[in-house]
């Protein structure tokens, strides 16, 4: 059973943060353009909503919500970059937004939609500058520099213009660059985006790997199910600011899938499905059922005897889908 | 000490990322050389009709020219691209990488955009200089020597305060491309001595838009035309703005940080 790191032997400590953004409102049409240009309407939205929880020494855990849940905004509280409107926050004993030093040099923050490596040199300049700018001894950088290599095999790419790389591997050395430190606390906001299954693969084994030798504290959100199931034993689930689930993946999991998903394909699209459940789509004869996970079997096994069915295939919601469905136990 | 070993890393860096692209180079050289062309042009024109422009001779006029050159070069070269660059960081998010690193966040905001083929606009300046120095005839004694370096290096601070100034601007704004450029372009009017201008000019180009304190105060120090009051109020001048525009800057940094998406 999981149990909440203790305040006193936690690295990340978060307790009732929360941040309100004011946001300028534009509206459609030509008066209100000209209008909008003198005076904007500012609407306050509520980003992050009291949300409080611990990490321990060494854990990876998974941030996950839907987009605009305000992930990226807690991590970027976490990582110093805002203020919170109100909150405590503590990383490895700092304040973060007090963005001293000694702090700064024992974190991290990657943005997998967001490059800071130079776009029109090769990558190994930009970790020059990392090197001086983290003030990292001579020794410490190669040693450091050639374990990464190694595990990520940057070898050739490190000498090629980081504009002539394909995305994974630009991703590869953005991820190098970000821990050439080897910090204790790692910030990731999807790390993975846009990436093909190999290198998303890939990365994940290298983010365990580092965890497993640094003992480095891993935050991490995703929208892959798959890279959450292989890193994180735990998730931390947010939507529209709030704290849904804190808890084993495991757990949320079974707790907020009550139904499952058939996959059926018969010849075309003229069968009347609904007695056996919802019918969530059909395309070229493809039908997308939606059932209740207790009959999943019966259902199957009736969908087999009294259909032609040419094809079948039974599959869990998507991660999105359980975190909706979560949330919107949560409201009621 | 590590400020320098950053700023020569950052140079390195720079010139890695220009090498990239050498035929650049061409069309930066040919670009320098016509700016200057057509403002020597204008000056001999100027000149062929008169001796002396409100007391400036022509080697003087010439001299300003020179220093014209030479601080635009260290504006093109060291300033502006890396203030063009952190109103672009701004924008696309990615200046939240700089505020995440353990360095001073001006520091890596000036220095990590350099435009080092723009360094030929120094050069020019320089050669600039020599010849009317040498036409001057005047022997250049010490104390005008450091004076000249002084105001060099007060003009410069001035310069690059006020341009910081204008690019945190971008904190609020977002996009102040805009407002770089016409800095630029009032700093064509350092081209012609000050004196020159009418009293409500002259008054914007020290008070308004600090230009004079980078192109004709250093030629005055050059002709034996400044007086102490200037010089001090030079030095006052950059020691203030430079600690204003610090503070602007650490001010718009906190309003980054609670605003920003």
């Amino acid at each position: 059973m999981f149990r909440p790191a203790a305040v006193e032997d936690s690295i990340v400590h978060i307790q009732s943060l929360s941040k309100i953004y004011f946001v300028n409102q534009q509206e459609a049409g030509a008066k209100a353009t000209v209008h909008g240009i003198f005076r904007r309407k500012k609407t306050p939205v509520q980003a992050v909503d009291e949300i409080s929880f611990n990490m321990a020494p060494g854990e990876i855990v998974g941030f996950l919500g839907p987009n605009g849940a305000g992930k990226t905004t807690t991590l970027k509280m976490l990582s110093g970059l805002l203020y919170p409107t109100s909150g405590t926050v503590t990383v490895l004993g700092h304040i973060p937004w007090k963005r001293e030093k000694t702090f700064l040099r024992q974190i991290t923050l990657v943005m997998g939609q967001r490059n800071q490596l130079v776009w029109d040199i090769p990558a190994i300049h930009s970790f020059e500058l990392n090197r001086v700018i983290y003030r990292i001894p001579p020794d410490d950088y190669q040693s450091i520099l050639k374990e990464l290599t190694d595990l990520l095999e940057l070898g050739p790419l490190l000498t090629k213009p980081v504009r002539n790389l394909s995305l994974g591997e630009r991703m590869k050395c953005e991820i190098a660059a970000a821990l050439l430190h080897r910090p204790q606390v790692v910030f990731l906001d999807e790390p993975t985006i846009g990436l093909d299954v190999t290198m998303q693969r890939r990365i994940r084994s290298f983010i365990a790997e580092y965890n497993k030798r640094f003992g480095a504290t891993v935050l991490m959100t995703s929208h892959y199910m798959a890279d959450v199931e292989a890193l994180c034993k735990r998730v931390v689930v947010i939507h529209h600011g709030r704290l849904l689930f804190d808890g084993e993946l495991a757990l949320l999991l079974q707790r907020f899938t009550s139904h499952k998903t058939i996959i059926i394909q018969l010849s075309e699209c003229q069968a009347d499905l609904k007695v056996y459940g919802e019918v969530l789509a059909c395309e070229d004869g493809r039908y997308t059922l939606r059932v209740p996970k207790a009959e999943t079997a019966r259902i199957t096994e009736r969908l087999l005897a009294d259909l032609p069915v040419v094809d079948l295939l039974v599959e869990d919601p998507p991660i999105e889908e359980v975190i909706d469905r979560a949330f919107t136990e949560w409201n009621k | 000490m590590n400020y320098l070993r950053l700023i020569g890393v950052f140079f390195r860096v720079n010139i890695a990322g220009e090498l990239a692209y050498r035929i650049n180079f061409l069309f930066s050289f040919f670009e320098s050389v016509m700016g200057l062309g057509f403002t020597l042009a204008g000056m001999a024109i100027i000149f062929s009709y008169t001796d002396s422009l409100n007391g400036w001779r022509p080697e003087e006029i010439l001299a300003l020219v020179g220093v014209y050159s030479l601080i635009g070069g260290v504006i093109r070269v060291a300033i502006l691209p890396g203030m063009q660059q952190l109103t672009e960081s701004v924008r696309d998010g990615t200046f939240d990488f700089t505020l995440t690193k353990p360095e001073d966040a001006q520091l890596i905001a000036t220095f990590s955009r350099v435009a080092v083929w723009k360094i030929i606009d120094i050069f020019l300046g320089l050669v600039i200089l020599i010849i009317a120095l040498a036409r001057m005839g005047s022997v250049i004694g010490g104390v005008q020597a450091v004076e000249f370096l002084g105001m060099l290096l007060t003009g410069s601070v001035i310069v690059y305060s006020f341009f910081l100034i204008l690019a945190t601007l971008a904190f609020w704004l977002v996009r102040v491309e805009n407002i770089l450029t016409i800095f630029l372009s009032v700093y064509h009017a350092g081209r012609w001595p000050l004196s020159l201008y009418p009293g409500w000019l002259r008054y914007g180009l020290i008070f308004v838009i600090p230009v004079a304190f980078a192109t004709t105060i250093p030629v005055e120090a050059l002709t034996s035309r400044l007086n102490w009051v200037t010089l001090l109020a030079a030095f006052i001048a950059a020691a203030v703005l430079f600690i204003v525009s610090r503070a602007f800057w650490k001010f718009g940094l906190r309003h980054y940080s609670g605003a920003s998406a």
